[in-house]
């Protein structure tokens, strides 16, 4: 990503550079251009200078002299031709006058010079008619403004050709240079994302903008892995010094006599608040943990979906419902076998916890691609309208469940659960009652 | 269970520590008490305990990491972690490093002391592995896995069979629902429903429609297997 930006910036700046180099060698290919026709025109008016003084003095004769000692000496880079009135040649280089070229006018100035072909080589030519019908042909050769135009224009494409190419040479290097080193620190934010808090760029950072990069990146995840470790000692510390004073509640209520039926309750809440506050801390670690590897072993998912399962399912038939598993063997994920335990338990308990007599709970595992999916489903009440885009947060309770025990931490804790071990939640529309699908990253077979 | 079977306790809640103290105690042995886990690291390796009961944040560490400096000293003892550090990552890691039972504070001195049972019991009788668990007129076959009642088959489930196999293991004594699941099912969190119950009931009908009432709940406690044993 880095590289495309960085190649298309070098890219527009090799082309702007070639671009502006283009507009200054075509100024100078005109320049060069117009002198050159300049200086063949200027050979010509002289050219044309000498015949008309000569023919000033002594008319055709001397003219035709003239042409013919010109032609006798010819270098190939003139062309002259004069003719009678009936069109024989007088004197000069050719034998016949050219095609596609009348004479026009009868003076020898410059002015109305003309540009043709003729054997393959471009001319800057005068055709006049002299006074009597006598057909005269002055003409430069164009052939060195030609080739060197050529050359110029050669020199100028092979230029451009070279200034393309070194900037996209540049381009690339650049790209490579850029690449590598905000690839470095794109690498270590990845590292980090998946929860390698601890990982840093090693060698020494660079005295450039990319070493100061490096710097400030480091500096923030020093400062989140402390924030991170000081969470992680403040609710070890929290559990610590609430469950203490829990404890000696509980001792002290062991030792009340005769009240058995308020103690049990009472033992009962303290339970239930403590489960409460196990299911706060487990969300907190797993989220904290999210990511990270450290922990998850490869765990057989169809085994332990099928142990909780089995743990549930007269449960469920002591309360009349009607229980279904479809379990494909054998599926197995990086993962912590209690937390994923604690997933499903937590399901399929609401599950039970929701539905009453005649309603069906289904656990399916499948697999679907590289994932393992767990589908937990039910045609109970479903999740009320009011709470669907909140379920997963903690303590979201529907108003109608409230004489339903429960702290609204299970599917906050099923959340975390699933983040942790990298799986997604998905929550199918069905026509009625709660589904919901964890697609587990499944362990491809190594052995 | 005799008096002579000494217990050490490793906590530095007074609270707490006169608690376990009381349950100890009860079970009619001996007790000493250090509140620093050095101290504690010291006394084990310097008395043959039968069971050390271990609290986890104490000043100067983790009891969890001291199991090892207790082992190396050349305990033998049996460890029973008792920590608030209760989360069902915290128990799994203690157990994975030698803790022979791992019991979350806030606990219930029922809960501790069919623990402190089990322990002491474990101590005691370790030639259980006979391919025959005969009570009575109630016989447990090990390797054919299966349940006999007044010669009798009884059809149990894979579970059921665990599930009496761990109750016969600790015949005459009170086993908690919590005791069950971390021992039967593996799973070291409260689902918070009794689901456990469920499956003793079922088991439980069992036996008694084949004649056994092998197994009694003990009210506010958990379960006791006490099937009549007869002798002779």
């Amino acid at each position: 990503m880095a590289a495309r930006a960085t190649l298309r910036l070098a890219a527009l700046m090799a082309l702007a550079v070639t671009l502006l180099s283009l507009g200054a060698m075509v100024l100078q290919y005109r320049l060069v251009e117009n002198r050159m026709m300049e200086a063949q025109r200027d050979l010509l008016t002289a050219d044309l200078g000498g015949f008309a003084a000569l023919y000033d003095q002594r008319r055709i004769i001397a003219l035709r002299q003239a042409i013919d000692y010109r032609a006798a000496a010819a270098t190939g880079e003139e062309m002259l031709l004069l003719q009678d009135r009936k069109g024989r040649v007088l004197a000069g280089t050719l034998t016949e006058w050219p095609k596609g070229l009348a004479p026009d006018g009868e003076g020898f100035e410059v002015d109305g010079a003309v540009e043709f072909d003729e054997g393959g080589t471009r001319w800057l030519a005068v055709a006049r008619e002299l006074p009597g019908g006598f057909p005269l042909l002055v003409a430069r050769s164009l052939q060195p403004v030609d080739d060197t135009l050529l050359a110029l224009r050669r020199g100028i494409l092979g230029l451009l050709a070279a200034s393309l190419a070194a900037g996209g040479l540049f381009g690339w290097l650049s790209a490579r240079s850029v690449m590598g080193r905000i690839g470095r620190v794109n690498d270590l934010a990845d590292r980090v994302a998946e929860g390698e808090l601890d990982a840093r760029l090693p060698g020494i950072r660079s005295a450039d903008e990319f070493g100061l990069l490096e710097t400030h990146v480091h500096s923030m995840l020093d400062r989140i892995q402390n924030l991170n470790r000081a969470t992680h000692r403040l609710s070890d510390t929290i559990a610590h010094e609430l469950r203490t004073p829990l404890n000696r509640m509980l001792q002290k209520l062991s030792k009340i006599e005769g009240q058995e039926a308020l103690t049990s309750d009472l033992k009962a809440e303290m339970r239930q608040a403590i489960r409460m506050f196990d299911s706060l801390l487990d969300i907190s670690r797993a989220e904290a943990d999210q990511g990270t590897g450290g922990g998850l072993v490869p765990v057989d998912l169809s085994a332990v979906a099928l142990e909780v399962w089995e743990l549930y399912e007269p449960l469920a038939e002591d309360k009349g419902l009607v229980a279904k598993a479809r379990v494909a063997p054998g599926l197995k994920i990086l993962g912590d076998r209690n937390l994923i335990a604690q997933v499903l338990s937590n399901l399929i308990d609401n599950a039970i916890k929701y539905c009453s007599a005649g309603d069906t709970v289904t656990l399916d595992l499948s697999v679907q691609g590289d994932r393992a999916v767990m589908r937990v489903a039910d045609t109970g009440p479903g999740l009320p309208e009011d709470i669907k885009g909140e379920a997963f947060e903690r303590f979201v309770r529907a108003e109608r469940d409230r004489a339903i025990k429960g702290h609204g931490l299970g599917l906050a804790l099923v959340r975390a659960i699933a983040a942790r071990h990298g799986a997604r939640l998905v929550m199918p529309e069905t026509e009625s009652g709660f589904a919901l699908e964890i697609h587990w990253p499944r362990l491809q077979h190594s052995e | 269970m005799g008096m002579d079977e000494r217990i050490l306790i490793v906590e530095d809640d007074a609270e707490t520590a006169a608690a376990v103290r009381a349950e100890v105690e009860a079970l009619g042995c001996s007790v000493d008490h250090c509140d620093t886990l050095e101290a504690g690291v010291a006394a084990a390796i310097s008395t043959p305990y039968k069971v050390i009961v271990l609290d986890r944040m104490l000043p100067g560490g983790d009891g969890v990491e001291a199991m090892a400096r207790i082992r190396a000293g050349g305990s033998t003892a049996l460890i029973l972690i008792l920590s608030a550090l209760g989360r069902a990552a915290n128990r799994v890691e203690g157990l994975e490093k030698g803790a022979d039972d791992y019991l979350p504070k806030p606990f219930e001195p029922d809960e501790l002391r069919a623990r402190l049972r089990a322990l002491l019991r474990r101590g005691s009788m370790q030639v259980l592995d006979n391919d025959l668990l005969a009570f009575g007129d109630l016989e447990i076959r090990m390797k054919a896995r299966t349940v006999h009642v007044k010669r009798n088959h009884v059809a149990v489930s894979p579970k059921e069979f665990e599930l009496i196999t761990y109750f016969a293991r600790n015949a005459g004594q009170v086993v908690t629902r919590m005791q069950l699941l971390e021992n039967v099912w593996n799973l070291h969190f409260d689902p918070g429903t009794n689901v456990v119950d469920v499956h003793v009931g079922r088991l439980r009908r069992k036996l008694e429609d084949a004649g056994s009432p092998a197994i009694q709940t003990a009210r506010g406690e958990g379960y006791i297997f006490a099937p009549k044993v007869v002798t002779g």
